[in-house]
């Protein structure tokens, strides 16, 4: 049953957050877990960070149609970054988190982009490697940043907060562009998918409709800075519906937490189902000894009464919480479907996972910036 | 007499003649040596050359039988383990030794335990002191799981861990007593080239994040020449070399005694 309340008024992501601050602004927004404590942030301190970011990015000189190059593993203040730069009608431009730092170095170099944000010294190292000099630097996590040399405006996530009281009105526009994605296509070449606002929400509406999304529901954004997809079908419906998003300690932990957690919405990946379903794989009993008879004898497709009620009890109920879908109602794989063997594998367990494809068309930047040059590029303007 | 002053070194730790035997036998002899406040020294020698009996009678374990041992400006001839636990030392240990049956934060919380103001009956009870303490400690115990990034191990049993990350769990609650000076006997023993490198990383970190000065025992040259400041070799309980590591990696008796490179 959908709880929101249907608001035309908002046709950009930070109306959608003002909005949510307006109605449930001691409602939580997000969670994410620290020193092992879950801490939390209502809808409306969330707004009030972001709007604060947002003055101090345009007091340096952000403007809109800007891009915000984000390079961090999924936490809150990269989240919060992502809405500032939308708050000013600028891009979030974001690398995916999971993949391998060589691999970045180059996307890095041709992005050239002057305002950056970046977790921390390892991703400031990866952009010191790619030449990177931004204009300004934000980054969250302060270790290790004695030794990284601070050229130009270097600046801690937590100082930009420190802002005046001023108000600041969302200046995005549904038909501009929110999100860019980047990726090394074929022949190393590089390409990029954009998003407008208004394609994230019509596509978060579609869900939210379709499976009747809530400002019950708990979502786990274990990969939320990943791709498009989860912009389209984890970001926009969390901001449609007003739900909770909660963020692993980190990508470590996070299969960990999301048994803790026991979400109700799972905005997952192909990769996702698949791990999960390998590490169910690796822990079964051995064939043929009578732990991996019953196991097998839960798990068949078409139960009788006897093994669907027993096998609930002793198999997989057990399971569900093993795996942290013990309470998860909408259990989705955005992008590309499950291969068949893992679809069984979770629909044995009562969890029937629905694919919501990504649309995502991939081209080459028609104003992409000219090679490097000896080391200098030569046309110096912002993509997207 | 300014210039002196001023380009004074402060020492955290100073040995002065340190003379130690086991029924006769001589494990070090008249060794001395200052470790500076805020630096990474090594102890490097062959096996025998009595860098862990150093350790131990830094720490207390074992008493010198002559010399003296200066902590912090504060002289002593002998001193307890619990003295110097109580005066900001702490170490681990070549062979693991931690509560196997006891999962990662508990092992890391036993590091607390001289941090704790309450009584036992006060914990027993739940009362007093011990109410608002368990919090404060359990942060305190998460803060070093954090550093030294645990965290998915948090509640697994420490005997179910590899290796490498038992050494990582006994740093961590070394680190939980919050010491002044961290001893480390042969931290990357039995490690692989990627546990070693990560585990050097560990230890420049603790060094430069918390302020803490690290003297550690590793067999690993390359190791102690890229993130040691000062190394200081033993050789059949003597001292034979004292200096930077560039310095050391010169001296023509470190060189015979242990590098055993003179061609």
């Amino acid at each position: 049953m959908a709880t929101f309340t249907d608001n035309t008024q908002s046709d950009t992501l930070p109306q959608w957050l003002q909005q949510q601050a307006r109605q449930q602004g001691t409602g939580i927004a997000l969670r994410h877990k620290r020193l092992g404590v879950w801490q939390v942030r209502t809808w409306r301190q969330l707004a009030a960070e972001v709007e604060h970011l947002a003055m101090a990015l345009q007091v340096r000189g952000f403007v809109p149609g800007a891009s915000l190059v984000i390079v961090s593993r999924p936490r809150p203040e990269a989240l919060i970054a992502v809405l500032a730069a939308q708050w000013l009608g600028g891009v979030a431009a974001l690398l995916d988190p999971l993949e391998a730092a060589a691999a970045q170095v180059p996307l890095l170099r041709e992005l050239h982009s002057e305002w950056v944000f970046a977790e921390g010294h390892e991703e400031i190292q990866r952009l010191r490697a790619a030449g990177l000099a931004p204009r300004l630097l934000i980054y969250a996590d302060g270790r290790g940043m004695a030794e990284v040399s601070q050229a130009g405006d270097t600046l801690a996530f937590a100082q930009l907060l420190l802002g005046s009281d001023h108000r600041l009105e969302p200046q995005a526009r549904a038909e501009r562009t929110a999100f860019t994605f980047y990726r090394l296509g074929a022949g190393q070449r590089i390409e990029q998918q954009r998003i407008s606002h208004a394609e994230l929400l019509k596509e978060g509406w579609r869900l939210v409709h379709s499976e009747q999304l809530g400002r019950q529901e708990e979502a786990l954004a274990a990969r939320a800075f990943a791709a498009g997809s989860q912009a389209r079908y984890l970001l926009a419906p969390w901001l449609i519906a007003g739900f909770r998003l909660n963020f692993p300690e980190n990508l470590a932990t996070r299969d960990q937490d999301r048994r803790e957690l026991g979400p109700t919405l799972v905005a997952g990946t192909r990769e996702t189902y698949e791990r999960l379903h390998a590490q169910v794989l690796a822990r079964l009993p051995e064939p043929g000894s009578w732990r991996r008879r019953l196991v097998d004898w839960a798990l068949v497709a078409h139960p009788g009464a006897l093994q669907r009620h027993l096998g609930y009890w002793l198999i997989r109920r057990p399971l569900r919480d093993i795996l942290g879908f013990s309470r998860t109602r909408a259990p989705l794989v955005v992008g590309e479907a499950l291969a068949p063997h893992t679809q069984a594998f979770f629909q044995a367990l009562a969890i029937e996972v629905r694919t919501w494809p990504d649309p995502a068309q991939w081209h080459r930047p028609a104003r992409w910036p000219a090679p490097l040059v000896n080391g200098w590029i030569e046309d110096s303007t912002q993509p997207a | 007499m300014a210039q002196t002053q001023a380009t004074k070194v402060e020492h955290l730790l100073e040995l002065e003649n340190i003379g130690l035997s086991f029924k006769g036998v001589k494990a070090v002899t008249d060794i001395s040596f200052a470790v500076a406040a805020g630096e990474i020294c090594a102890l490097i020698g062959p096996n025998g050359a009595g860098k862990s009996s150093l350790l131990n009678v830094i720490n207390g374990v074992y008493q010198a039988q002559q010399g003296r041992i200066r902590f912090a400006g504060e002289g002593r001839r002998r001193m307890s383990p619990h003295d110097a636990a109580v005066r900001g030392i702490a170490r681990t240990f070549q062979n693991i030794a931690l509560f196997k049956g006891m999962s990662v934060l508990d092992n890391v919380l036993t590091g607390r335990t001289l941090k704790r103001r309450s009584s036992w009956i006060e914990q027993a009870l739940r009362i007093g002191r011990a109410a608002g303490e368990d919090d404060r400690q359990r942060e305190a115990a998460e803060r070093i799981i954090d550093f030294l990034h645990i965290q998915p191990w948090r509640d697994t049993l420490v005997g179910k861990l590899p290796y490498g990350l038992q050494k990582r769990v006994e740093l961590a609650r070394a680190l939980a007593a919050e010491p002044r000076l961290l001893l480390l006997d042969e931290p990357m023993a039995g490690m692989n080239a990627e546990e070693k490198q990560q585990m050097s990383r560990f230890i420049v970190d603790i060094n430069r994040e918390l302020g803490t000065t690290v003297v550690l025992i590793e067999h690993d040259i390359g190791v102690v020449m890229g993130i040691c400041d000062h190394v200081v070799v033993l050789d059949y309980g003597r001292k034979i070399g004292d200096g930077p590591p560039e310095e050391v990696r010169q001296n023509p008796e470190v060189i015979a005694a242990y590098l055993g490179t003179r061609h």
